[in-house]
């Protein structure tokens, strides 16, 4: 398959038509899961298709190195290009790793105005304007504050940018509302579009719509995650 | 002095690794005192002239960096210590590689301010291919900002592995006095001329809060990877003993990396840290090496026994050139190797008397009688190649080659006269026998020789070398990229070879599809099933189509990455042969190999460059300028390091350039990462040069 067909192709184009089109630019998106049900997965499989569409991606990271992250996407690209054939490998690899940033705090300090700054020196010294930004490891949602919720909305605007965002569940003795939504995250709801939960089943891990805009009519999204590959598959 | 070894237990050969600058060279010349092995002390850039003891070439101690590894050997609570001097810079990745071939541990030396930096990633990425064990010392304890326990931090966060503090330090900056063992529960001193007395003292009262908590964590941890230890934390009976013995096994099964501490400079620390390289690394019996057995027709490996009753197994690692002959460097694996001894070296099966033995300090050297399995020691006088394996000469083997990286970057050099026209010859001979990654070739269009090497430094240094010690003037050319081509998709062929000029013909007929490989040069796959083709031809297709592959069609480069599978054909009983066949392999690879699209790859370098955060964006708008491609940047502490890949034709004079956009304050590394797709209007050029060109060849 040539590239133009991976991306007609990608579960991403299903799971965009639940979602009515998509998180949007300038929308805030959160996954969340258990500890190891795949978020980084999902976060990876999320910013590979809009690189392969030639869109640029800044993935933030608190939690881990650089070179770790990188690995991550090495692997997910190297079996999406085994299972679709892909050709011409090496050009589109080449434009992947082009339009990538990988961006990691790992001093326990990060805040939206080093993220800020970061985005700023990018776009001002490389003209590097993201079309996604990915962050994981913030905000730490039981210590969050609304000013951080909002400077981080008003960042998507302003880079008119998808926002994504991760939040752990955990296993047992939380709080939650009728959706399962640990009120730590649902606080901050005015801020975030789209709430998307990864529910772990035998040997594949289901995507859950939680929240979708404004939508009241939830759509079943008929896409799951393979844990075995790591890809986006259709279900 | 030194006693003949006969317990290997009591052996440690070990290295220290490091960053530039980090104190390494300050470090072994400090245990060379302690050990008495010097009498007194020099410092890397000493003001007496002398320079360190360790630093044997000339140049290395004009640069204050040290660039080949010595051996030698010292003695430390009756236990024999052979220190291997590991270089610390990236450009001489041969240099490290074959050092860690031989170690059985190391220290990693880390700075206290700057903690864990590029280079030390390197370093620690290469010790883990060789599956080196290695305690961390974190030294310069004594300058502002020191702060060892956020190293240790690093070592997890930044090198992933679980760091586990032995020690606090006593005091840090200016009032930095010793340090505290976590194990012993005692504090330690260190006083008098040099620091060469140590005094044992009770843990100072304000420091027993923070040291009872370490010590905790560093029980915790011990004791998950210890049941004995457990059980006695349970039964609250732990001693010393049994800490330190479930700490060394963490250590030699690489899981975790105790951290030590002090400054060399200030000589605190060091006694205590060669108590550690004692109590915690590894000895020669328990590390696990593999030898090559070349008796049989497939190259099968076994492993060695580190016993002098087993037949002799001893590899050259180093090659050093003295006024008095050829000094060579031995690892040896297994058996006893005496003076006198006939040796066999198994690459050239030539037999060589075993003339003088020695043992050795970095500037003189002691003549033993024999040496035994675990060791290091170095003949004198004899002539093989560095990587050479030694065998008692009914023993077929060889220890397992080591990875010898391409060379990437080539550079014409011209002499200035006849006299240095020799001296060149000589030097050239000499150092590419030296270092299996620096060669020399020469250029079929200028008639020029080449030197061909890992980067931009390491041909420099040869050169230097070259001025210094031949009196070679040479004149340099600009340095030139080694490019390939590889084939983008896949593509079938199907060719026949047929030519019937009187007497018998050639016929053969060859289908199948070549591709791009992920990794490795060239696979040959044979599906032929049915005999189409008979199996004596096989061999002769595969051997056609490496010929091919020496010089691409796109732009004359050799192509690599390349599968070949050969799915049909036709013979004929009369006409085929291994000429017709190898003929047709390499005529399907004419036609075909341009409906392959193929692209030009030229070598990209991992470049990894740290500087305070307010200049990530020069730094980073000066590598993407040189097409470099950002792969991930790291903040910290307002520290910043980005990690690029960056084609190497771009980094020519790329440390003049960030040291000017960040007013000196950067630095950085970089080595061979891989081969990468050059950008079109590169390859067009090159391919309008190599069509020219072909047309005037015709």
């Amino acid at each position: 398959m040539d590239r133009e067909m991976i991306i007609r192709r990608s579960p991403m184009r299903l799971f965009e038509r639940s979602l009515h089109g998509g998180l949007g630019r300038g929308h805030i998106g959160v996954v969340t899961s258990r500890a190891g049900t795949g978020r980084t997965a999902f976060l990876v499989g999320v910013a590979l298709d809009g690189l392969l569409r030639d869109r640029k991606v800044v993935h933030i990271s608190t939690q881990y190195s650089a070179d770790r992250i990188r690995e991550y996407y090495e692997e997910v690209f190297h079996d999406l290009a085994e299972s679709t054939h892909l050709e011409d490998r090496l050009r589109v690899h080449l434009q992947v790793e082009r339009n990538r940033m990988i961006h990691t705090f790992l001093d326990h300090n990060f805040n939206v105005e080093r993220l800020t700054s970061a985005l700023d020196y990018m776009s001002k010294h490389v003209h590097f304007e993201p079309s996604t930004i990915i962050i994981e490891g913030y905000p730490e949602w039981d210590k969050a504050t609304e000013d951080e919720l909002k400077a981080l909305k008003a960042l998507a605007e302003r880079f008119q940018s998808e926002m994504w965002l991760e939040a752990m569940v955990h296993r047992e003795g939380e709080e939650r509302d009728d959706r399962g939504v640990p009120p730590r995250i649902a606080r901050f709801e005015e801020y975030i579009s789209v709430i998307l939960r990864l529910k772990s089943a035998e040997d594949h891990v289901r995507l859950q719509l939680i929240k979708d805009h404004n939508n009241t009519e939830l759509a079943d999204v008929h896409v799951e995650l393979d844990p075995r590959t790591l890809l986006l598959v259709w279900r | 002095m030194v006693s003949r070894i006969t317990n290997p237990k009591r052996v440690r050969n070990i290295g220290i690794s490091a960053h530039i600058d980090s104190g390494k060279t300050t470090l072994t010349e400090r245990i060379l005192f302690y050990t008495k092995r010097i009498h007194k002390i020099h410092e890397v850039r000493g003001k007496d002239g002398v320079g360190a003891t360790m630093d044997s070439m000339e140049l290395e101690k004009e640069r204050g960096i040290t660039i080949a590894s010595a051996a030698t050997h010292c003695t430390w609570d009756d236990h024999h210590i052979n220190l291997i001097d590991t270089p610390g810079h990236v450009d001489f990745t041969i240099e490290v590689e074959r050092s860690l071939r031989v170690l059985d541990g190391a220290v990693l030396v880390l700075c206290a301010v700057a903690g864990v930096q590029s280079q030390s990633i390197t370093v620690d990425r290469q010790m883990n291919r060789y599956r080196v064990p290695r305690i961390a010392f974190v030294n310069k304890c004594d300058r502002a900002g020191a702060n060892p326990a956020r190293v240790a931090e690093q070592i997890e966060e930044k090198l992933g592995r679980k760091a586990v503090m032995m020690q606090i330090p006593i005091g840090l900056e200016a009032d930095h006095k010793g340090v505290v063992d976590l194990v012993r529960m005692k504090g330690y001193l260190f006083e008098g001329d040099a620091g060469s007395d140590v005094r044992e003292i009770d843990v100072p009262t304000p420091l027993l809060p923070e040291a009872e908590t370490r010590r905790e964590q560093l029980l915790d941890v011990l004791s998950m990877h210890d049941d004995a230890l457990m059980e006695a934390m349970l039964e609250d009976r732990v001693t010393e003993e049994l800490i330190i013995a479930a700490a060394r096994k963490a250590t030699i099964a690489r899981l975790i990396t105790p951290v030590f501490m002090g400054s060399a400079y200030k000589n605190k620390g060091v006694q205590v840290l060669l108590d550690a390289v004692i109590r915690y690394l590894p000895d020669p019996t328990e590390v696990e090496n593999e030898a090559i057995d070349m008796s049989g027709p497939e190259e099968t490996t076994f492993a060695v026994v580190p016993s002098p009753e087993r037949q002799l197994l001893a590899l050259a690692f180093k090659l050093q050139v003295t006024p008095f002959g050829q000094l060579t460097y031995v690892r040896i694996y297994q058996g006893v190797l005496k003076k006198g001894d006939m040796i066999t070296n198994s690459r050239s099966r030539d037999r060589v008397k075993v003339g003088r033995l020695v043992r050795l300090h970095a500037d003189s050297m002691e003549d033993i009688e024999e040496s035994q399995a675990g060791d290091i020691v170095a003949l004198y006088g004899i002539d093989c190649a560095s990587g050479d394996t030694f065998t008692d000469g009914k023993l077929d083997a060889s220890m397992t080659s080591i990875h010898v990286p391409e060379p990437v970057v080539s550079l014409a050099i011209k002499p200035k006269d006849n006299k240095a026209m020799d001296s060149m010859v000589k030097a050239l001979q000499r150092f590419t026998r030296e270092d299996p990654t620096f060669r020399t070739s020469t250029d079929e269009e200028t008639g020029d020789t080449l030197i061909s090497g890992m980067g931009e430094l390491h041909l420099d240094v040869y050169v230097e070398r070259m001025r210094r010690e031949y009196s070679a003037d040479v004149e340099l050319g600009r340095p030139k990229v080694a490019y390939r081509e590889a084939i983008a998709v896949p593509v079938e062929f199907d060719y026949t070879h047929k030519k019937q000029t009187g007497g018998s013909g050639q016929y053969g007929r060859v289908i199948g599809t070549m591709e791009l490989l992920d990794e490795g040069q060239f696979e040959f796959v044979n599906k032929v099933v049915g005999g189409t083709i008979p199996v004596e031809f096989i061999g002769s297709i595969e051997k056609g189509f490496r010929a091919s592959m020496e010089r691409g069609e796109l732009v004359g480069y050799p192509v690599v990455g390349m599968r070949v599978t050969l799915k049909d054909g036709a013979f004929h009983a009369v006409d085929s042969s291994d000429n017709a066949f190898q003929a047709a392999a390499r005529g399907a690879f004419r036609e075909f190999y341009m409906k392959g699209k193929p692209v030009v790859l030229e070598p990209i370098m991992k470049v990894s460059a740290e500087g305070p955060t307010e200049f990530q964006g020069d730094m980073m708008g000066t590598l993407i300028k040189r097409r470099g491609i950002i792969l991930g940047t790291t903040e910290e502490s307002g520290f910043v390091r980005i990690d690029a890949d960056v084609p190497l034709s771009e980094m020519f004079g790329f440390a003049t350039v960030i040291r000017s956009v960040t007013q000196g304050k950067a630095e950085f590394t970089m080595e061979f990462s891989r081969y990468g797709v050059a950008p079109s209007d590169i390859s067009e050029e090159m391919r309008k040069t190599w069509l020219e060109k072909r047309e005037k060849g015709n």
